[in-house]
C-alpha cells in the first residue's frame, strides 16, 4: 500500500512527536475545562500551532517552498490525530489548515504562497473559505458574488454565508463571479483576500450547538490586487474542485481520532447498564470502518494519488459514524446531555448538537450521494 | 507474489470462477495451484478467490481447505484435507468429546463427500482444542437445501470413536482458523454485494419509465450510492483487518461485511423491483448466498453484540490500527 520509506519515516515521526507531546504536556494544555467557548478554543489553537511549528512538527509534510520540511504527508495526518486524541485542539478548527494551505500551494503565485502559508501553519493567522452564498448552497456553480476588473485591481461586491471562522480570519479564499451569470462554473475566479480590506463586514451567526463558528460575510466594492488571483481568471471552479477533496481527507482522519476519543470516554462515563451492547458494537464497527476508509485515503494521498470524487464516500461514512456515536451518547448519558450544567455535560451536549450538522456541512449527504451516483457509479445525469 | 504474479493469478481465478462451480471449480483451483498460493501469499489467495467466487455466485471447497491451512497441522496439507466448519451461526468447534466418543455437528462444502476422511476439531475445555481425523464413511453427510440450494452445503453429523488419530492443537489455532474463515466469507460477501450492485446499476440504466432511464431519478440514484458506500465500508474493514490480523479485527470485518451486504441487497432489490423478485433474473441467487454467508461464523448482528459486550466487560475499545 505504501512504500517502506514513508512508513518508516512516519514511525520515527510518531515516536518523537509522542515523546515531545508528553514532555510539553503542561505548556500545551488548555487553560479551561470542557469544550471552552470559541474564543478560548481559538486562543488554544493558536498556542498549540505556534508551539508545534516552532518545534518543527507543524512543518513536517509541507513543501519546503512554503516553510515546510518536506517528507511524507502522513506526518500531517498523524500530528492532527495526536493533537485531537489528546484533546489539545478542536479538530474542526485545526483542520482548516489542511483544507486551505494545499489550495494556496497549488494555485497561488509561488512568492505569494511562500509569504503567506507559514503564517497559517504557525497559527499567526487564521484563514477562511468564502464559497457558499445565501442563494448558492449545494449549487455552487450558481454563485453571484461579483468581481469586476478596474485599474486598481478586482472590485468585489457580494455576500457569502457559512464562512467558518470569518470573524477571526486574516485572509479569505474567495470564489467570485467574473463571467456572465449564464457562464455557470466557467465564469468563476478564486481570489485571496485580506480580511482587513475596506468594504468587508463580518456578522457571526448563532448556532444550535452554541458556538458561532461561522459568519455572514458582506463585501462592498472591496479592492483585491490582480496578484491575489488564485489560478486562472475563470478557473475558480478547478480551484474549488481541487479543494473539496481536501475537506474530505486529512480533516476527516482527524475527526476519526476525535470520535474515537469520545467513544472511549463514553464507555468510561456510561453508568452500568446504560449502554446497549448491540448498539455499542454496531457503532464501534461503523467508527472503525470509517477510520479504515479514511486511513486508506491518507495513504493514497501520501503515495501521490490525486484525490477526487471517491472521497465523497469518506464524507458519508463520517456523517454516519459521527451521528451514530452521538446518538449513543444522547441515550447512555441522557441526564448529562439534557439537564447537566457542568462543563463536561455542556461539552457532550454541544458536541451532540454539532453532530447533527455532519450530514449537512461540506456538501450535504444528498450532494455526496449525487456525486457518488454520477461520478463513481456512472449513472449519467440526474435529469 | 509480486504485482505481475497477482495480476496473472487474478485473471486465472476470474476465468475459472466465471465458468465453473462446485467440484469442477475445485479441480480448476488445484490446477491453478491455489493451495500453494495460500502458503505463499495468504492475503492475495484468500481475498482474490473469495471475492471472485462471491461475485460469480460460484461455490467451492476452498473455505474448508482454508481452515486446514490455518490450523497448521503437520502432514495435513490444505489440498487433501477438509476441515469441518462450525454449525450455522456459531464459531465453536463442530466436535465435542464425550469420553471415548466424538460427537460431530457441523457444516461442509459438498466436496467432502469425495474425500476419504475429514478433520474434525473438538474443544477439550478451557479453550483447548484437538483435531481428529475421521473417516468420511463414518459420518452422516446430509445435503442442506435451505435458502440457498446452489451452495451445496452438507450438514456433517456423527457419533464416532474419538480415540483414533488425534492431534492437540496449539492455543489459539482454532480461533486463527475462524479468523481466516471470517476474512474469506467477508470477501465473498463483498463480491456478492458488488455483483448485486452491478445488476442493479445495469437495470437502472436500461429500464425506461416516464420516458427516461430510472437511473435519472434521485431516489434510485441515492439507493445505489448507499449500496456503494456499504460495499466500500466492508472493503475498507477487510483491508484493515489484513494489516492487523487477529480474531477481533477479523470478526469486526466479517460483521461489517455481512451487515453491509444485507444493506446493499436491500437497496439493490428495491431498484430491481419486480424483475429482481423473479427467478428469471439472477439477483435472487445473491440474496440467498448473502443470507447464508452472513450466518456462517456468526451473523453480523450477533458478532456486533459480542463485540459490544466485550467492550463493556473490558472497559475499552478494540485496539486501533495505527496510521
Amino acid at each position: 500500500m505504501n512504500d517502506r520509506g514513508a512508513v518508516g519515516e512516519l514511525d520515527r515521526f510518531r515516536r518523537s512527536l509522542d515523546d515531545w507531546l508528553d514532555a510539553e504536556a503542561t505548556a500545551l494544555a488548555p487553560t479551561f475545562v470542557g469544550a471552552g467557548d470559541l474564543d478560548q478554543q481559538m486562543t488554544q489553537l493558536g498556542k498549540v500551532k505556534q508551539l508545534c511549528f516552532d518545534a518543527g512538527w507543524m512543518r513536517a509534510g509541507w513543501p519546503e517552498r512554503v516553510g515546510g520540511l518536506g517528507g511524507t504527508t502522513l506526518a500531517r495526518a498523524y500530528l492532527g490525530e495526536a493533537l485531537t486524541a489528546r484533546d489539545l485542539v478542536e479538530p474542526g478548527l485545526y483542520s482548516m489548515t489542511e483544507v486551505l494551505a494545499p489550495t494556496m500551494i497549488d494555485y497561488a503565485d509561488p512568492d505569494l504562497a511562500a509569504a503567506m502559508v507559514p503564517a497559517l501553519l504557525r497559527g499567526d493567522e487564521t484563514w477562511c473559505q468564502g464559497f457558499s452564498e445565501p442563494n448558492t448552497g449545494s449549487n455552487l456553480a450558481a454563485l453571484a458574488c461579483r468581481a469586476e476588473r478596474s485599474e486598481s485591481g478586482w472590485r468585489v461586491t457580494g455576500q457569502k454565508v457559512w464562512t467558518s471562522l470569518a470573524q477571526y480570519a486574516d485572509r479569505c479564499v474567495l470564489l467570485t463571479r467574473t463571467g456572465s451569470v449564464e457562464s455557470a462554473h466557467r465564469g468563476i475566479t478564486a481570489l485571496f483576500v485580506d480580511m482587513d480590506s475596506p468594504g468587508i463586514t463580518v456578522r457571526p451567526i448563532g448556532t444550535m450547538h452554541g458556538s458561532p463558528e461561522f459568519s455572514e460575510l458582506f463585501l462592498d466594492d472591496v479592492v483585491v490586487p490582480y496578484s491575489r488571483t488564485l489560478g486562472e481568471e475563470g478557473g475558480g471552479w478547478a480551484v474549488a474542485m481541487d479543494l473539496l477533496p481536501y475537506e474530505r481527507s486529512t480533516s476527516l482522519w482527524h475527526r476519526a481520532a476525535f470520535l474515537h476519543r469520545r467513544l472511549t470516554e463514553l464507555v468510561d462515563a456510561a453508568p452500568p447498564g446504560a449502554l446497549d451492547p448491540s448498539r455499542l458494537g454496531e457503532v464501534t464497527q461503523l467508527l472503525y470502518a470509517f477510520r479504515a476508509r479514511s486511513r486508506a485515503t491518507q495513504h493514497r494521498m501520501a503515495d501521490g494519488d490525486r484525490l477526487g470524487p471517491e472521497t465523497s464516500i469518506d464524507k458519508v461514512l463520517l456523517a454516519t459514524a459521527e451521528q451514530a456515536v452521538f446518538d449513543l451518547v444522547a441515550d447512555a448519558l441522557a441526564p448529562e446531555v439534557t439537564v447537566g450544567d457542568d462543563p463536561v455535560s455542556a461539552r457532550w451536549r454541544s458536541e451532540y448538537l454539532y453532530s447533527r450538522a455532519a450530514s449537512i456541512y461540506g456538501g450535504s449527504a444528498e450532494i455526496q450521494r449525487n456525486i457518488i451516483a454520477r461520478r463513481l457509479l456512472d449513472l449519467g445525469h440526474d435529469r | 507474489m509480486d504485482a505481475d504474479d497477482i495480476d496473472m493469478f487474478e485473471r486465472g481465478l476470474r476465468d475459472v470462477t466465471g465458468r465453473t462451480t462446485g467440484a469442477a471449480l475445485d479441480a480448476e483451483l488445484d490446477e491453478l495451484g491455489w493451495d500453494d498460493a495460500l502458503d505463499d501469499d495468504e492475503q492475495s489467495a484468500v481475498s482474490l478467490l473469495f471475492g471472485l467466487q462471491g461475485r460469480a455466485g460460484a461455490t467451492s471447497s476452498a473455505l474448508s481447505r482454508l481452515m486446514t491451512h490455518a490450523l497448521g497441522l503437520p502432514g495435513s496439507s490444505a489440498e487433501d484435507v477438509m476441515t469441518v466448519l462450525p454449525a450455522i451461526g456459531v464459531t465453536t468447534p463442530p466436535g465435542t468429546l464425550d469420553g471415548d466418543r466424538l460427537r460431530v455437528d457441523g457444516l461442509s462444502p459438498a466436496g467432502l463427500a469425495d474425500q476419504a476422511s475429514a478433520l474434525v476439531v473438538a474443544s477439550v475445555g478451557h479453550g483447548a482444542t484437538t483435531a481428529c481425523r475421521v473417516a468420511t464413511a463414518d459420518l452422516e453427510l446430509r445435503p442442506v437445501v435451505g435458502v440457498d440450494p446452489d451452495l451445496g452445503l452438507l450438514r456433517v453429523i456423527g457419533d464416532v470413536d474419538g480415540t483414533g488419530r488425534r492431534v492437540d492443537l496449539p492455543t489459539g489455532a482454532w480461533d486463527a482458523g475462524i479468523a481466516l474463515g471470517c476474512l474469506a466469507t467477508g470477501h465473498e460477501l463483498v463480491g456478492a454485494s458488488r455483483a448485486m450492485l452491478d445488476l442493479a446499476c445495469d437495470h437502472a440504466r436500461e429500464r425506461i419509465q416516464f420516458d427516461r432511464p430510472i437511473a435519472s431519478f434521485q431516489a434510485v440514484r441515492h439507493r445505489l450510492a448507499e449500496a456503494l458506500v456499504a460495499v466500500a465500508m466492508a472493503e475498507a474493514m477487510l483491508d484493515a483487518a489484513w494489516l492487523d490480523p487477529g480474531p477481533v479485527s477479523a470478526a469486526m470485518a466479517k460483521s461489517v461485511a455481512g451487515h453491509q451486504a444485507r444493506t446493499a441487497s436491500r437497496h439493490c432489490q428495491q431498484v430491481l423491483a419486480g424483475i429482481g423478485f423473479t427467478v428469471e433474473h439472477p439477483f435472487h441467487r445473491y440474496v440467498r448466498r448473502t443470507l447464508v454467508l452472513d450466518s456462517l461464523f456468526g451473523t453480523s448482528a450477533s458478532l456486533a453484540t459480542r463485540l459490544g459486550n466485550s467492550i463493556i466487560d473490558e472497559g475499552r475499545l478494540p485496539p486501533l490500527l495505527p496510521l
